[in-house]
């Protein structure tokens, strides 16, 4: 122990070396013993500049690194398979592969397998906490990463949260609305536009769900859904350049998209709206235990249902867009979404979030305009393809240059859940009992301070345009969203999560280790092992040389304890997960 | 071998750590600061902030009571006449307990007399003692304006306070009178001014207990975080905690090392904050513990309370001025607002009358004054069961210092038709956030001629001090 403090002392004055040293071989061994394929040994250089045509565009993975980085950005993490596939088929195809996947389990039938639809006297239709255990168990189990990685994104984007829904089975209604991003998650804008909008889940979360017309009395259509699918679901507040930009009137400056009377008008077509207890087999169950019957789950996944007689038949004017009186609801709800979803603002409004969410909080505007350009028309004609859309943004220039020591403003904070998911998907996840008993992670003190489909409100846990005051980004006029949950209580509740999380199940569900038990007694290679799945091999020297000194002060032999290892396997885990190399995804 | 987790510390798993660590004062550079500090006065003074987030209902938070008016405000939001509780109109009854009479015999608009929502019989309590005042009718302005120039389309002549209406942005306005993407708030402004004065603890002039918000981050002062529990300490960094040092030292290392990546370092930054502050924090609660019960399950309560411990830490921690920040959410009651909004009311009554009477407990009364905000108020009129974004609204001041039991600022007219709103009752404000803030910030020990640095519109208006406090 004392050696060890000695050189813990030395180990931050020692010069930086290049990020070629034995832990960089060892990574190499780790991978060969992995029996993953060999190296590309190209380094992702082009080939030689010098003939007349350009370099042809990446098309695959050169390195282990690139490979761990592109598929960080693309879903939670970086399995063995998926490394491999990059670099002997490439991204095209990888991607390809998985907007071809099928569909996995949903949060609902999820649901249906646990249990949680049951009628019983201890009224458990009511309880809350199986829709935290629900989405715990999309984020963390089944092979289907980049679906729920991206529909994730959607969910902070179109927000629905959990915490205000009450009544009946709340898990079926965030379960259904969950379930509605990742079925479309590889679709169409225009089509997923049309389902949230028609959603049980959006409809108690922003009032569509019983939305009266005016009447003689002075009642008004309810303007929120309304207001928020323009601000935050398609256009936005400014009118946008295709590039994300703001235009500028004759005075330099924006413009707004809308005003006041375009809401109230727009406000009719959401009016007439409410849940369908009844369609495709929903029904009631006489309870004896209470005066009400409880329906089956049905509501939550039916499409709302549409009342004519509760919706309004003025006529609608709104972005310039006449709706005549008297117009079915169903047609005028299509003639609104077709509106918003053609709005030069959706594309960019659309994109520049998405590149946040995936890869970094200050795209250029080139690479919004490309990836709106793609959500203008996929290349064949299609606006709103969410593939291209998806495609565009990770295979753009800008995601796929490998960072630079100068770049100290690209990438962004990796959010506390995202962190969470990718530290147990990578160290391998057991459930003693397949219930994902995790409960509401937002407690800044004690938890993450952020939890999957909880946002206190449709304006998400952070804003696309958030700044820290009093930073660096706010001198360089840069966003950095996530940094909104960032702030002294929050860094040392996460560091004490981590703390715990990295060694100990929380209930049912913890670390097993599984891939590195075998191999614990080679550090070197453990930490190699470590630092390309969870870092994309970002960190330091500096940081790897204090992490392998305290791994190597537990000594670890193949015949140490199976406790011993996995103590030692967490400690390095833990101070990866904290540091802030590791923090900042570049 | 020591690890992170031994037994001991495995069956402490939840507890709540008071152990004093090693404190270091964040080295503040005050030369740095501004000498504008107004405050040679030894007092003591903390601006709290309760914000409800969501935009607050204002007709049903401070509701027309006598029956003329109360007829008008029934008519509209119940879609018919009579008294009892219908459509979002309370039950004029109902209001009978909370009714206010001001002080002095004071006449309002169209002889108006008001009503507190129910739940709000400790601040009605407080009104009738005179530590409690009503602000009618504020919002953002960038200058006095009228229906006409609102509906005017010269914005040049006319400005208008950006997206108006918008949550995100009238937060962002109402705390810093810019809107969403602003980083400096006029509560961080003040601290500004009072860093100098808050010696080696100076990071504790800007606190939040609800998570980050614009309006405690200064140009200098940097908002600092408190959690319910007090600060939180980083257990693997902690010898209490972890007795193995050369793991202490590589965790603290690898958590606080400088970098030339601006994310990075940020985040460096933060933990450095964190890590400093917590002992001394921790140190100074440990000896503040009120008697005053706060309400369980209420987090605006439990926000306050940790307020109320740190105003008590105050002198130990040698703070001249402090300005905090707590929060509700909730407050966006389009649906199911007679369901919802009694009880939201019932949490803000009983955390800021438990506040109070900690401040009492504690000898601070007269040195701490609470204010509500809120992104806007609400409309009038109904949409079946809640009401839509709205502007003005009437919000609460506080405390031992406030000329409460009465009004202030003008009345509107319960109407979706008079010219003091932009249709369905939506107030057009008759008295500017700049205005409002104005008032605080001249209590606090501002002067006049720092109040154009913190409030860059109050010019525009003829008056800066509206006599609430």
């Amino acid at each position: 122990m004392q050696d060890l403090e000695a050189d813990l002392e030395l180990a931050p004055s020692e010069p930086t070396t290049d990020r070629t040293d034995d832990v960089r071989g060892a990574g190499v061994a780790v991978a060969a013993a992995l029996a993953l394929s060999a190296c590309g040994g190209g380094g992702g250089n082009p080939p030689s500049p010098s003939p007349p045509p350009p370099p042809p565009p990446v098309s695959k993975a050169g390195t282990d690194t690139e490979a761990a980085r592109f598929l960080l950005q693309a879903q939670f993490s970086a399995p063995d398979a998926d490394i491999s596939a990059l670099k002997t088929s490439g991204f095209l195809a990888w991607l390809n592969s998985q907007y071809s996947s099928q569909l996995g389990q949903t949060g609902v039938a999820w649901l249906n397998s646990q249990g949680h639809n049951s009628i019983t006297a201890e009224q458990r239709y009511f309880w809350p906490q199986f829709g935290d255990f629900m989405i715990w168990n999309q984020l963390l189990a089944g092979p289907d990463q980049m679906r729920k990685r991206v529909a994730l994104a959607l969910s902070e984007f179109f927000v629905v949260s959990l915490s205000p829904i009450d009544g009946f089975y709340p898990p079926y209604v965030i379960g259904a609305y969950w379930d509605v991003l990742t079925a479309n998650a590889f679709g169409n804008f225009r089509t997923l536009l049309e389902r949230i909008t028609l959603n049980a889940g959006m409809g108690f979360f922003l009032n569509t769900r019983g939305n009266l017309k005016e009447d003689a009395n002075g009642r008004q259509p309810d303007e929120n859904y309304a207001r928020e699918v323009m601000q935050l679901f398609t256009i936005g507040l400014y009118e946008l350049n295709q590039d994300g930009t703001p235009k500028l009137d004759a005075n330099s400056r924006p413009i707004e998209t809308y005003g006041q009377d375009d809401i109230t008008n727009l406000a009719r077509v959401f009016t007439g709206y409410d849940w369908d207890y009844l369609a495709n087999g929903g029904s009631f169950t006489d309870v004896p235990w209470h005066d009400y019957d409880v329906p089956s789950t049905h509501f939550a996944t039916n499409q709302m249902w549409f009342n004519p007689g509760n919706h309004s038949t003025l006529e609608v004017n709104f972005l310039g867009t006449n709706i005549p009186a008297n117009t079915p609801g169903p047609e005028a709800l299509r003639i609104a979404l077709d509106r918003l979803f053609n709005h030069p603002n959706a594309g960019p409004f659309f994109a520049r979030q998405m590149i946040q969410r995936l890869v970094t909080s200050n795209p250029t505007p080139e690479y919004v305009g490309r990836v709106a350009a793609k959500f203008a028309n996929n290349g064949s004609g299609t606006r709103g393809d969410l593939r291209a859309v998806w495609t565009a943004i990770l295979m753009d220039d800008e995601a796929r240059a490998m960072p630079v020591a100068a770049d100290m403003l690209k990438g962004k904070l990796r959010e506390p859940v995202v962190r969470h998911v990718q530290m147990l998907r990578t160290v391998g996840i057991t459930s003693s009992n397949g219930k994902y008993e995790i409960y509401d992670t937002s407690p800044a003190d004690q938890a993450l301070g952020q939890s999957p489909l909880r946002s206190p409100s449709v304006f998400n846990f952070f804003r696309p345009g958030y700044v820290p005051p009093g930073t660096a980004m706010a001198t360089a006029g840069k966003q950095a969203p996530e940094f909104q949950l960032l702030n002294e209580t929050t860094t040392a509740g996460y560091i004490n999560w981590v703390q715990w999380t990295s060694r100990f199940a929380y209930n049912d569900v913890g670390p097993n280790y599984s891939a590195l038990l075998p191999i614990a007694q080679d550090t070197d290679s453990v930490l190699a092992w470590l630092d390309l799945r969870l870092t994309a091999n970002q960190l330091s020297n500096d940081s790897l040389n204090l992490i392998r000194a305290i791994m190597g002060a537990f000594a670890i032999t193949a015949a140490s304890t199976q406790e011993q290892k996995l103590n030692m396997l967490a400690t390095a885990t833990f101070l990866i997960m904290i540091s802030p190399e590791y923090l900042v995804q570049k | 071998m020591s690890t992170l987790w031994t037994r001991r510390l495995i069956l402490q798993r939840a507890m709540q750590l008071s152990a004093m660590g090693v404190a270091t004062p964040l080295a503040i550079n005050l030369a740095a600061v501004g000498e504008a500090a107004a405050f040679d006065s030894t007092d003591y003074k903390a601006l709290v902030c309760v914000f409800m987030y969501g935009g607050n209902d204002y007709a049903n938070t401070v509701v027309p009571y006598d029956p003329a008016n109360y007829a008008l405000y029934h008519q509209i939001r119940a879609g018919a006449g009579g008294e009892n509780e219908s459509g979002i109109a309370l039950a004029r009854a109902d209001l009978a307990a909370t009714a206010l009479t001001p002080v002095g015999g004071q006449v309002l608009t169209d002889n108006l007399q008001y009503a507190l929502a129910p739940q709000l019989a400790g601040l009605k309590s407080l009104w009738d003692l005179g530590k409690v005042a009503v602000q009618l009718n504020v919002g953002p302005l960038v200058q006095p304006t009228t229906l006409l120039q609102y509906n005017s389309t010269n914005r040049v002549t006319n400005p208008l306070p950006p997206k108006l209406f918008s949550h995100n942005d009238q937060q962002s306005i109402w705390q810093s009178n810019g809107s969403e993407g602003s980083t400096i708030g006029w509560g961080g402004k003040l601290g500004d001014i009072a860093l100098s004065s808050n010696a080696v603890n100076s990071l504790l002039t800007c606190i939040s207990a609800s998570g980050n918000a614009v309006f405690v981050a200064g140009h200098q002062a940097l908002q600092y975080q408190i959690s319910p529990a007090g600060a939180i300490k980083i257990a693997a960094a902690d010898p209490a905690q972890s007795n193995w040092q050369g793991l202490r030292d590589a965790v603290t290392a690898l958590i606080t090392r400088s970098s030339t990546h601006a994310f990075e370092e940020e985040l460096a930054v933060v933990t450095r904050r964190s890590m400093a502050m917590e002992g001394v924090v921790n140190a100074a609660l440990s000896g503040v513990n009120p008697n005053t019960a706060f309400p369980g399950g209420n987090p605006l309560a439990a926000q306050l309370k940790i307020v109320a411990r740190l105003i008590g830490a105050g002198a130990t921690l040698g703070l001249k001025r402090q300005v905090f920040f707590v929060s509700l959410g909730g407050f966006d009651n389009h649906n199911l607002l007679m369901q919802d909004h009694p009880n939201l009311m019932q949490r803000v009554n009983d955390a800021m009358s438990a506040f109070y009477a900690a401040t009492v407990e504690l000898g601070v009364a007269n040195k701490v004054t609470t204010f509500t905000a809120s992104d806007f108020g609400r409309t009038l009129s109904s949409n079946a069961d809640g009401s839509d974004h709205g502007w003005g609204s009437h919000q609460f001041v506080m405390g031992g210092a406030v000329n409460g039991g009465r009004f202030y600022g003008t009345a509107p007219h319960v109407s979706i038709q008079t010219d003091d709103q932009v249709g369905q009752g939506r107030l057009l404000p008759s008295t500017s956030v700049d205005q409002f803030a104005a008032t605080l910030a001249r209590w606090f020990g501002c002067s006049a001629a720092e109040l154009p640095g913190i409030l860059p519109n109050i010019g525009n208006f003829p008056n800066n001090s509206l006599g609430f406090v």
